[in-house]
């Protein structure tokens, strides 16, 4: 008879657990949506570690006061990984298995978005607005490429369109390209050995590994290689030390950089041997007249932040929320995982208050942008010089 | 026999194993996030395996190495071509993948016959670099810098799909591994890799045949990477060059360090610590940590690490498994300790 009782109450306690561990949809409350970032608030991009998340908070927080996406607010949790993709994937189970996320929004880095595909596809967990734009992102023949939302143009798309400008300006060009010999470099290398294809060139190819903070080799082989437009696939060091050691050669090439170096600080840095570097962008630049950039300066200056936080990193941390935001919008107010890729799919032509190039994702698209338009530092600040083009 | 084992205390040896086994179910009875707690328990177990490879090389023979995770890497992206491109088992790559790690081991074994100390560790460190780029220009194969995808592993028509069946996978491999070391350090073998360690000429004067015994330290330790690395590819299911950094080769060598290189089970408690310290406890108290320290989220890590490597050194040089002898010897006496003798 007692072992009847405890077996009962084995049961019964086993079903209590058991019913307790399956809840609707994790993450998601009646007054609250809990999301999960990964940033490198350790590593060599440690940088951007902050800038990120606090221009996500800033349209979160402007969301959240407005009542928040269909009376829920958003909550942002942010890890550290160290552009580690191992410790990418401990602190994304982390983030699901223990704060229980709704969903991953802009981890930053390829390798760790990269790292991430088989834990997005375990868990059937969207991941919106990676912080790389590297092409491979929205690439469908990958794992998990459903549970991916890339806004961005990708950096191999990027690289094409610079080659054309150049071509474009002068069809005469030598063009040389510095890389950085990792993921990064690989998409940009796509880029160029399509557009080497399609123009039947050759680009002179200077690696450089990540990290790196001297880049005499490179620019001497480009001067011996007498390049005239020379294309900088780095981030923020390396177009500033690359131009100011180019200018201490007197070797005056036309830099056109891709997407990371488009930060306004790398014309400030670079001083006169900056001026005239050219710079791809996929979203519209933070003091531009569009109707997104002026709501960021209106939130910032209201937020009382360090006004040094203020620029295009900043700005970019604060579009991809609002593209976020929008899925939620769409999914409507029973939010699942699911029904936040069915919102996220049906965005079509929307230009997010005129910050993106118009983009839509469908059921099989999972690239939003796919132009860039390109800036020009005259006279130490930055003036578009192009509209949008592919 | 019995005398050889006169220094350890076997009995507790299956009870260890048992809990290794039952530790899942435990964590699984007890909290909600368990699988999280798994996959780092999984990342401690692929590195244990590695470390204790290292440990025969670096604690027994002493020759140090800051090559072991291009070992890794090469274990990982050979078996991960193995089965996904060549159709090779599973089963059948984890016997083979080791042995070719294990002949990278010798090719780099071989300079290590001339050189030692510093110059060594430069040199392994240069391989790790070669072995980098090497993975990129193979793209054809490695798919470069992007990022390979690797199957599950699949044993007998089993496939391992999840953190909780990898566990078993890893551990099971894991006590394999600290077994053979074991035997491998009381075997003649082990005993010739100390004497090459203590002194050269001594070994060399005791017929000890210092080139070949050197380099199958290496081939064994590379071994035991390469099996590391076959279970760390098909576990993570996605491998990139970043994954196998310099910084990871340095890390081992911390592992080692912190439990106390020279014993087995020093090292297996070193990895378990600084892992488990790293990818679990140090990102939840982090918080917590925060605001008790007035410095950026970022640095603490850095803070504990830099911390315990230097007190360490300094004060535990014979790192944790030297501290539990001492503490074991000290209750043993107890309380006709001679004075002074442990502080």
């Amino acid at each position: 008879m007692k072992l009847k009782t405890g077996l009962v109450t084995l049961l019964a306690v086993g079903l209590f657990l058991g019913c307790a561990r399956r809840e609707p949809t994790p993450g998601v409350t009646d007054t609250e949506i809990l999301i999960g970032n990964i940033q490198d608030l350790s590593g060599p991009m440690k940088e951007l570690g902050l800038i990120l998340p606090h221009g996500s908070n800033l349209y979160f927080n402007y969301i959240n006061e407005k009542g928040g996406v269909h009376g829920r607010k958003i909550r942002m949790l942010v890890e550290d990984h160290q552009y580690n993709p191992q410790k990418t994937v401990a602190a994304a189970k982390k983030l699901i298995e223990q704060d229980r996320i709704f969903c991953f929004y802009q981890v930053i880095g390829t390798s760790p978005c990269e790292a991430l595909r088989p834990t997005l596809e375990e868990y059937e967990i969207p991941l919106v607005a990676p912080a790389t734009q590297s092409g491979t992102m929205s690439d469908r023949s990958r794992k998990a490429w459903k549970y991916i939302f890339h806004t961005d143009t990708g950096y191999d798309k990027q690289a094409n369109i610079l080659v054309d400008y150049a071509l474009e300006e002068n069809p005469d060009a030598k063009i040389g390209v510095i890389y950085q010999d990792d993921d990064y470099g690989a998409n940009v290398l796509k880029g160029i050995a399509e557009a080497e294809e399609r123009h039947g060139i050759v680009i002179q190819k200077e690696g450089y590994q990540r990290g790196a903070t001297d880049f005499a080799g490179q620019v001497m082989n480009l001067l011996k290689g007498s390049a005239t437009h020379v294309i900088i696939g780095g981030v923020v060091k390396e177009p500033i030390i690359t131009m100011k050691t180019a200018a201490a050669m007197n070797y005056s090439p036309q830099f056109l950089g891709i997407s990371p170096t488009m930060d306004h600080r790398v014309a400030l840095a670079a001083g006169p041997a900056g001026e005239g570097f050219i710079a791809a962008n996929f979203a519209a630049l933070w003091n531009s007249d569009v109707e997104g950039a002026k709501l960021y300066r209106e939130l910032f200056d209201k937020s009382g932040t360090d006004p040094k936080l203020r620029g295009m990193y900043d700005f970019y941390g604060f579009i991809t929320a609002v593209v976020l935001v929008e899925g939620l919008e769409r999914a409507g107010k029973r939010l699942t995982r699911e029904r936040l890729i069915e919102g996220l799919e049906s965005i079509k032509d929307w230009d997010a208050m005129g910050v993106f190039p118009p983009f839509s994702y469908g059921r099989n698209d999972r690239s939003a942008a796919e132009s860039v338009f390109l800036v020009q530092v005259q006279e130490g600040k930055q003036a578009p010089i192009t509209d949008w083009i592919e | 026999m019995k005398g050889r084992h006169e220094d350890e205390n076997l009995k507790w040896i299956p009870f260890l194993i048992l809990l290794v086994f039952i530790l899942p179910f435990i964590l699984r009875g007890v909290t909600f996030s368990y699988r999280y707690y798994l996959f780092i328990l999984n990342i401690a177990g692929i590195y244990i395996i590695l470390t204790v490879g290292l440990d025969l090389l670096s604690g027994f023979t002493g020759l140090i190495s800051l090559g072991h995770a291009a070992f890794l890497a090469i274990g990982a992206y050979t078996s991960a071509i193995l089965v996904d491109q060549a159709g090779v088992p599973f089963g059948v790559s984890m016997l083979i993948t080791p042995l070719i790690t294990g002949l990278f081991g010798i090719v780099i074994g071989f300079p290590a016959l001339r050189i030692s100390g510093m110059y060594l560790a430069l040199t392994t460190m240069g391989f790790g670099f070669i072995v980098r780029r090497l993975i990129i220009a193979l793209r054809q194969w490695t798919e470069g810098a992007s990022g390979l995808e690797v199957s599950a592993p699949q044993l007998f028509g089993f496939a391992f799909r999840n953190d909780w069946h990898n566990y078993f996978l890893i551990y099971f491999f894991v006590i394999v591994s600290v077994v053979l070391a074991r035997r491998i350090v009381k075997s003649k073998l082990g005993r010739a890799f100390m004497a090459i360690r203590d002194s050269e000429q001594a070994a060399q004067a005791a017929g000890i045949s210092l080139s070949r015994y050197k380099l199958v330290s290496f081939f064994i330790s590379a071994v035991f990477a390469g099996f590391a690395g076959v279970l760390f590819a098909h576990t993570s299911k996605l491998i990139t060059t970043d994954h196998f950094d310099l910084l990871l080769s340095i890390k081992f060598l911390i592992f080692a360090l912190v439990g106390g290189i020279g014993s087995i089970y020093g090292v297996v408690l070193g990895t378990l610590t600084i892992v488990l310290l790293e990818y679990l406890f140090i990102p939840i108290f982090k918080d917590w940590l925060l605001t008790m320290l007035p410095i950026e989220a970022g640095d603490i890590q850095a803070l504990i690490f830099g911390l315990i490597m230097f007190l360490f050194i300094i004060f535990q040089p014979t790192g944790l498994y030297g501290m539990w002898l001492k503490m074991r010897i000290y209750w043993k006496l107890f309380p006709f300790n001679p004075k002074k003798r442990f502080t």
